[in-house]
């Protein structure tokens, strides 16, 4: 049975659910297959009997690139390092945008404390989450003052070798981007709808009292993650967007 | 010093791609060095941000830090308005003697001015965060106004008291305050370094970020924005007042 032919008999909520779900993992598609690049290349390098430099990451440029190229809604994407992984430095983003021009970029942060304020990124959801949980992850949305200086989700996931973490492989999206493409979902609801993190985060929504960015106080949104089934709560009905942190939130 | 005639191929190697790892330590090595062997001359005008960032390979982020530091060290001055941007200053005195020639560059009113816009832009975004943040948000705040407390030198401290204008925008969630505020904190940076050297001033500041923290968590944002305002207004009264009596 075809996804379009399921969906015909879910309500509408959670046909639009399903397909902001189908939008989401695209992204996560870069992300896995950054993923993959990077855990084989460290394994190649830990096979050779050497622990891996910056000069390894430039392998995995061609395929960022490429990414970059092919994903519409993906504006940045790399591998953050773990502090401490690479011999030559002590941190490092192999991490590259696409500029104003269409032209692609690597990012290049000044990691040294003395002169950074922003040198330490091991705080930032994007990186802490995958590493402590050991999932893939949705960051945001947040002001990314760090890599972009655009208002962002950030989707990674956590890159082991030898069950040994080793950073995260992730890939930015901007809030402009991705309200461009979920927009038209949630207008084919006949009530205003908006699409909330776990912590109650608006990341997009057609209900003039409730904006992007805004924050949600009422319902329980980890919790309504957390069952991964629909649900209802203050005059809401919540739809989980099923294996993504988003919930689908819908006046009743 | 007559530009025309300095060697094409040096300047050019000037503004080539930086690879080195410290990027900022790189780019104000680089700037540095270049003004000191005079291949750019006293008043000479850098090229715009984006467009150095661009030649220089390095981030806006870490351009701006690197002006920064060399306007402490008081070899880049920046003039705002029309015909504004980072001109060559060639150094005349150390340190602190330094960035108190750069403040004798500002008059009191154009301090004030900064002051008003300072607060203007952290009053706002405090109010908003009040509104908009989740405790999460306020874990990097904390940390930053933890490591203030603790930062031995007032350039460390003026780093950090950037950082925390800077995340407060960003717990507003808007990037447009942000970003401001990252110019903002670009040109105020330096100077505050003569007004942070106290240590008592250094604590009493930490102590009123921790109170804009605290009215912030409780969604008090007119408190958020009145404590914050306060904090700012009296860093900038002290500029002047250091300014005044130079």
């Amino acid at each position: 049975m075809g996804l379009a032919t399921a969906m015909l008999d879910k309500a509408p909520e959670e046909s639009v659910a399903a397909r902001v779900r189908s939008a989401v993992e695209t992204v996560f598609d870069a992300v896995a297959a950054t993923r993959a690049d990077t855990t084989a290349l460290l394994e190649r390098v830990t096979a050779e009997g050497r622990r891996p430099a910056t000069v390894d990451l430039a392998t995995l440029r061609p395929g960022l690139h490429l990414r970059l190229a092919r994903h519409e809604l993906v504006s940045g994407v790399g591998f953050v390092a773990a502090p401490g992984l690479l011999t030559d430095v002590p941190a490092w983003l192999e991490w590259w945008q696409t500029g104003s021009e269409g032209d692609v970029r690597p990012l290049l942060l000044d990691l040294d404390h003395e002169h950074s304020a922003y040198a330490d990124y091991t705080h930032w959801d994007w990186f802490a989450l995958p590493r402590d949980t050991g999932e893939r992850a949705v960051a945001g949305p947040y002001v990314d003052y760090l890599c972009s200086d655009e208002y962002s989700l950030t989707l990674s996931a956590p890159v082991e070798v030898a069950g040994r973490f080793a950073g995260v492989a992730a890939a930015d999206v901007y809030l402009r981007h991705f309200e461009a493409a979920v927009m038209p979902m949630l207008h084919q609801l006949p009530r205003p709808a908006r699409l909330v993190n776990a912590r109650g985060r608006v990341a997009a929504s057609t209900d003039p009292r409730r904006l992007v960015g805004s924050l949600d106080k009422g319902p329980d949104f980890a919790g309504a993650l957390a069952t991964g089934r629909p649900g209802r709560a203050d005059g809401v009905r919540l739809v989980p967007c099923e294996g993504v942190p988003l919930v689908l939130v819908v006046a009743e | 010093m007559n530009q025309q005639r300095i060697d094409g191929g040096a300047r050019r190697a000037v503004f080539a791609p930086v690879d080195s790892r410290a990027r900022v330590d790189a780019v104000v090595r680089r700037i540095g060095d270049a003004i000191e062997l005079g291949l750019l001359g006293d008043g000479e005008q850098l090229p715009g941000e984006s467009e150095l960032a661009g030649q220089l390979g390095v981030s806006t982020v870490t351009l701006r830090e690197a002006l920064m530091a060399l306007r402490q060290q008081g070899l880049v001055t920046t003039r705002r308005g029309r015909g504004g941007g980072s001109f060559v200053s060639l150094p005349e005195a150390p340190g602190e003697e330094r960035l108190k020639v750069r403040l004798r560059g500002w008059s009191t009113e154009e301090l004030r001015d900064l002051g008003d816009h300072w607060a203007a832009l952290s009053g706002t975004a405090a109010r908003l965060a009040a509104d908009r943040t989740e405790p999460e948000d306020l874990v990097q705040l904390r940390r930053t106004a933890e490591e203030l407390a603790q930062a031995q030198d007032a350039a460390g401290c003026s780093r950090l008291y950037g950082r925390f204008h800077v995340e407060l925008a960003a717990a507003a969630q808007s990037a447009r305050l942000t970003r401001e505020q990252v110019a903002l904190q670009t040109e105020v940076g330096a100077l505050l370094c003569l007004v942070l050297g106290d240590g008592e001033y250094r604590e009493e500041v930490s102590e009123r970020l921790r109170f804009v923290i605290s009215a912030v968590q409780d969604g008090a944002h007119e408190s958020a924005r009145e404590l914050v305002e306060r904090c700012v207004r009296e860093s900038t009264a002290r500029l002047i007042a250091l300014r005044l009596s130079l």
